[in-house]
């Protein structure tokens, strides 16, 4: 069973999916915790994914200790990939939703002054939203607040785009925002893929399957998938999914032109349900 | 084999004007982050710091060298 599930769960439901991770108390023990330590820079752009690697240079005993580092930070925050139909009931649970800049491309793109041009395509979620309004503008990069309706269209947007949608946790398990990613902007997707460094982003709790039948070897799902799990068998002319490395995101069953692929639950293969 | 990634900050005063390395770069090897952050208050341009965190992604091809308007980017690989 899925670790945080587990943990906060409702009665064996999904985590993300009960109300309590999203409640005002939970923030607040977040918000305290953090005011007794002074900020020199932010848990968000500091020291756990900033410095470390600055330190890292050409020594093997500094990136194992940068593994530890984020390992500790996974405490604080950890992510999952979502199915776009989860996500959908999440912004129903949530309140406010709010988009906000992509915190990691500007990180990794800078992406933060490009005006009209700015993608801002991930939503914050809960109470934290109104103190995140207080920070000036180039360090946050923007708050617009959503509706429900507004907030599922934004999403689907991006989705059916190519983005994967995940959630991230703001002092796990409180969830804090519903990112829309891609490789290698998002750093919890380069995390996990490029150093291992797994609680960073969880698989989701679906896996995609091909149905050969349908399949006509189109390749536009190869395209799309943001975790290199797709290849083309090229004698056979279908694509082909490897389902443990695959995430769950679903971009590719909205991405096939024949409806060929679709999700399935995890927990139902045996293979794959400690797979996380 | 990572190679060593130099990046002048007196050569790159406000990486956020310019960030032609960060939107080059094929590997997205560089993080800019502010250096100094107080509650509630706005990071000066001057705050922020291009660091190339992911550098043993780095395949060497030199385009950010290239991009580079003030040349504050310096590659080196082992003793060369």
């Amino acid at each position: 069973m899925c670790e945080l599930c587990e943990k906060y769960g409702d009665n064996g439901g999904r985590w993300y999916l009960n109300p309590e991770n999203y409640a005002r108390p939970l923030y607040k023990k977040v918000e305290k915790e953090k005011e007794k330590e002074p900020m020199i820079l932010t848990e968000l752009q500091g020291p756990f994914y900033y410095k470390p690697l600055i330190e890292l240079k050409d020594n093997p005993e500094a990136f194992e200790k940068m593994r530890e580092g984020y390992l500790k930070f996974h405490e604080t925050m950890s992510g999952q990939v979502v199915s776009l139909e989860d996500a959908e009931k999440m912004v129903e649970i949530a309140h406010p939703i709010a988009r906000i800049d992509c915190i990691c491309r500007r990180i990794t793109r800078a992406t933060l002054e490009d005006g009209e041009q700015r993608p801002r395509s991930c939503l914050g979620l809960g109470v934290g939203m109104f103190r995140w309004e207080e920070w000036p503008e180039r360090y946050k990069g923007g708050v617009e607040f959503l509706s429900t309706e507004e907030a599922k269209e934004h999403i689907e947007h991006w989705h059916k785009r190519g983005m994967v949608i995940t959630i991230m946790t703001f002092g796990t398990p409180y969830i804090g925002g519903i990112c829309l990613c891609d490789y290698p902007d998002c750093l919890a997707i380069r995390m996990r893929l490029d150093y291992g460094i797994k609680p960073f982003l969880l698989k989701g709790h679906q896996v995609a399957k091909v149905n050969y039948e349908e399949c006509t070897g189109c390749g536009t799902c190869v395209q799309r998938c943001q975790f290199g799990a797709i290849k083309m068998e090229v004698t056979t002319k279908k694509s082909n999914i490897d389902m443990t490395r695959c995430f769950g995101c679903g971009v590719c069953t909205y991405a096939c032109p024949q409806d060929a692929i679709s999700l399935i639950d995890r927990e139902k293969l045996p293979g794959l349900k400690e797979e996380w | 084999m990572i190679p060593q990634i130099e990046i002048d900050k007196n050569k790159c005063p406000t990486p956020y004007e310019c960030k032609k390395c960060l939107q080059i770069c094929p590997q997205a090897i560089f993080a800019v982050a502010p250096t100094k952050v107080e509650r509630f208050k706005e990071t000066a341009p001057e705050d922020y710091e291009v660091q190339a965190v992911f550098k043993d992604k780095c395949v060497l091809c030199m385009d950010c060298v290239k991009v580079c308007p003030t040349g504050a980017i310096k590659i080196k690989v082992g003793g060369r």
